[in-house]
Order: C-alpha cells, then structure tokens, then sequence
C-alpha cells in the first residue's frame, strides 16, 4: 500500500458521512463518502479501497451486500460494518462473511479511528494513532 | 481469540473437558478456583459461595445474600472475561454472557442412564438410588436457573452448541469445541468487547448498590449507567440522589440515570395503614 488510506465511508444518513469523514481525515485517509449503495457499489467496481466503512441497514441494498461484493471483487480490502441494529446474531453473520470489524452505533470519531488504524496495520501500514491524540490533547 | 463457555450436567465432566480444551488451545481455564479468591477479597466463606452455585433456593433462604453472594462471582469472572483466550466453567457465566458474540457457549449432556452407572460405580449405590439422584440433580438445576435467573438452563437454545456424550467420546467433544472456536464468528470484534466491558461495568455498580439496595438492576453503556430500583413516590428522591452519589464515584461511570420501579406492593401497604 502507497500513499494515504484509501477509504469509503457509506451510510444512507448523511450526517454520518459528514461527521465522519474529517474526523479520518485527521489521520491521514482519503475519504469519499457515499449516502446511496448503489453509487457507492458503481464506484466499488473501478476502484479498490483500502478501507470500506458500511453501514447495514439501507434501503434497497444492505450493507451485508456490500461486504459480499467487496470480498468477492477486492478480497484485500478491510470491511467494517457499523450499525444501529447490533445484535449477537448480525455481528457473528458479518465476521463469518469476513468483515474486519463490527460497531454498534453511536460510536465516537476515535472508535472508528482505532479500528481504521488497526485495518490499516493489517494492510501493513501503521497509521500513527497516538500522535493524532497528541494533536487534539494540544488543541 | 475468543471465550468458551461451558456448561454441564455433569460437573466432574464439565469441568474435565474444559480443562483440556483450554490445555489444548493454551488457553486460561477459569473454573470454581475462582471462589477461592472472591470469597478471600469479600470475607466470605468459599462454601457459601459454591452453595449459591449450586442449590436452588429454599424456603429459608435469604434471596438478598444469596443475589449478593452471585453478584459477587459474576462481577469477577466478568472482569476476568474481559481478557480473551479464556476457557470458563461452572460459574453460571452461561446466564450473563449470552449476547456476547465471541464466547461459544457449549453445553455438555449425557445420558441419565450413563450418568446414573457412574454415580453408582463411584457413589457405591445402587443402580436405582443413583437414577433417583440423577433425576433430583436434574430438577434441581433446572429449578436453580429459573428461580435465579427466569431461564431453563437446560433448553438447548441458550447454547452455540450441546454435545451429548452418549454419542461422542470426551477426547471428541474436547476436539469439536477446539475447532468450532476458529471460526470467524467467534471471533472478538469492537461491538462484543465493549458490550463485555458494558457488562464488567454494571455487574460492578450493582454489586456497590446492593449494599443498600438489594433489589436493583444496573445497564450500562459506554459509561452511562442506566439503574432500575423500587421505590414509595415519597423516598424517590432521596433514593435516586444515593444511587447516583455512590454509583457515580466508581471507576468506568461517567454519567448515572436513575429509573423508578413503583414498589406497588410497598404503597398498598402503606396506603392501608
């Protein structure tokens, strides 16, 4: 892997996108954020992300869809789910397709954060988490 | 990696195939070790502890000490859980871990009539006395579970998986649970670690609340901690602020809410007076 974290950020409420995709930014990921999953899954097809960020629940496509197509089409890519509907049953469905990682919402920017840098270690690439809380300690 | 937790109708066979798995995987065994340091840290005796464990209440039994009494192995073997790679046994932990997708919960049957010739060979009974033994051991551990926690610990649905080992050698079923544990599903993810810390957290808070109030439930999330307690309309307020000022100063807790039950039973009886 080269340069920054590629990274697609989907979910259907828009102020996940927003909230979340400067909060990334802070530790160095490209960020392109969709609201529709099938705009995202076109631009899944042509571009490999190192990251995906989903969520599950989504009107026409769900989120386990789009783990499905992501392992399928770029087995290398990370999938994390993230959800409002956390259940035992969803989060074992999710790992058994493969996903990296499963978080119940409301999560904090840093959750996500520490599970992208964790990804991102997985793809051989350290992303230096402690010296963002550095940042931010010091305003 | 993940928990495996095992419960049993046998204990001597329970407590035999978790000590391999966990000998097999490298894994801690936590089993009924466990009371001995729970009742040295609370100054309790180790034999009350077991009898909470395994008797269903009688009579005369004191409800309030004996919740204390699980409260306080369940808010140990919880803060112990929250590391992985731990192979638990005969502590009840089935009950409480349920929604907590990186432990297997694995329940170990046999066969009464299997279990009743072992009884006898190693008991010197008869082969009747030891089928009525095995019946009553039956009964009562179902008895346990509902009268404790509202669940038949016996129903095959509480479990990932129950094996009988009137079908399977023990070395099988030690073999079965060491590999069902890979799978992916078992695996520790951000949502099933915080809901264990979640449950660490108010497992803790509820042990500090019963103190003054035995009858009480704790929910926590993310260091909010939500407290479900009885209460008379007129002791509300005084009962809401000490719930808040004691759960308040514990480590983990950064925000309390306080829900009142209305102690209906409580307010008919004062109302008559």
């Amino acid at each position: 892997m080269s340069g920054n974290l590629q990274v697609l950020l989907l979910d259907d409420e828009p102020i996940v996108g927003r909230r979340l995709k400067p909060a990334l930014a802070k530790i160095g990921c490209e960020v392109d954020v969709f609201e529709d999953p099938e705009l995202a899954l076109a631009k899944m097809a042509q571009k490999e992300y190192d990251v995906v960020v989903t969520d599950i629940r989504m009107d026409q496509i769900d989120g386990m869809q789009v783990l499905e197509f992501v392992r399928e089409r770029w087995p290398r890519s990370k999938v994390i789910m993230i959800t409002g509907y956390a259940m035992m049953s969803l989060a074992r469905e999710a790992m058994e397709k493969g996903a990296f990682d499963f978080i119940a919402k409301p999560f904090k920017p840093d959750d996500l954060r520490r599970v992208i840098a964790k990804a991102a270690h997985a793809l051989g690439s350290d992303i230096d988490f402690e010296a963002v809380e550095v940042e931010k300690a010091n305003g | 990696m993940s928990l495996i937790i095992v419960s049993a109708d046998d204990f001597k066979q329970g407590d035999e195939i978790s000590q391999k798995v966990a000998g097999a995987l490298g894994y801690r065994y936590l089993g009924r070790d466990l009371l001995h340091y729970v009742a040295t840290e609370n100054h309790v005796s180790e034999d009350e502890l077991a009898r909470a464990l395994d008797e269903a209440p009688g009579l005369l039994t004191r409800r309030a000490r004996r919740q204390r009494l699980l409260g306080l192995i369940e808010a140990a073997c919880l803060n112990v859980l929250l590391d992985d790679n731990v192979v638990c046994f005969g502590l009840a932990t089935h009950m409480y871990v349920r929604a907590v997708s990186h432990a297997l919960k694995v329940r170990i049957i046999n066969e009464p009539e299997q279990r009743a010739a072992a009884l006898a060979e190693a008991g010197g009974l008869s082969v009747d006395k030891a089928r009525k033994q095995v019946l009553r051991q039956t009964k009562e551990e179902r008895r346990w579970s509902e009268e404790v926690y509202n669940l038949d610990q016996t129903d095959a649905s509480l479990y990932d998986m129950v094996i009988s080992l009137g079908t399977l050698e023990l070395d099988k079923a030690v073999e079965i649970i060491s590999d069902t544990v890979g799978y992916r599903k078992f695996q520790p993810m951000t949502y099933s670690r915080k809901l264990m810390q979640d449950k660490a957290l108010a497992a803790g808070v509820r042990l500090k609340l019963m103190e003054q109030f035995p009858d009480i439930r704790v929910e926590a999330n993310d260091g909010t901690v939500v407290v479900f307690i009885q209460s008379l309309k007129k002791d509300q307020r005084k009962k809401q602020e000490l719930v808040r000022q004691i759960a308040g100063e514990l480590p983990g807790v950064r925000h309390v809410e306080v829900h009142i039950i209305r102690d209906l039973v409580g307010q008919a009886a004062q109302s008559s007076r």
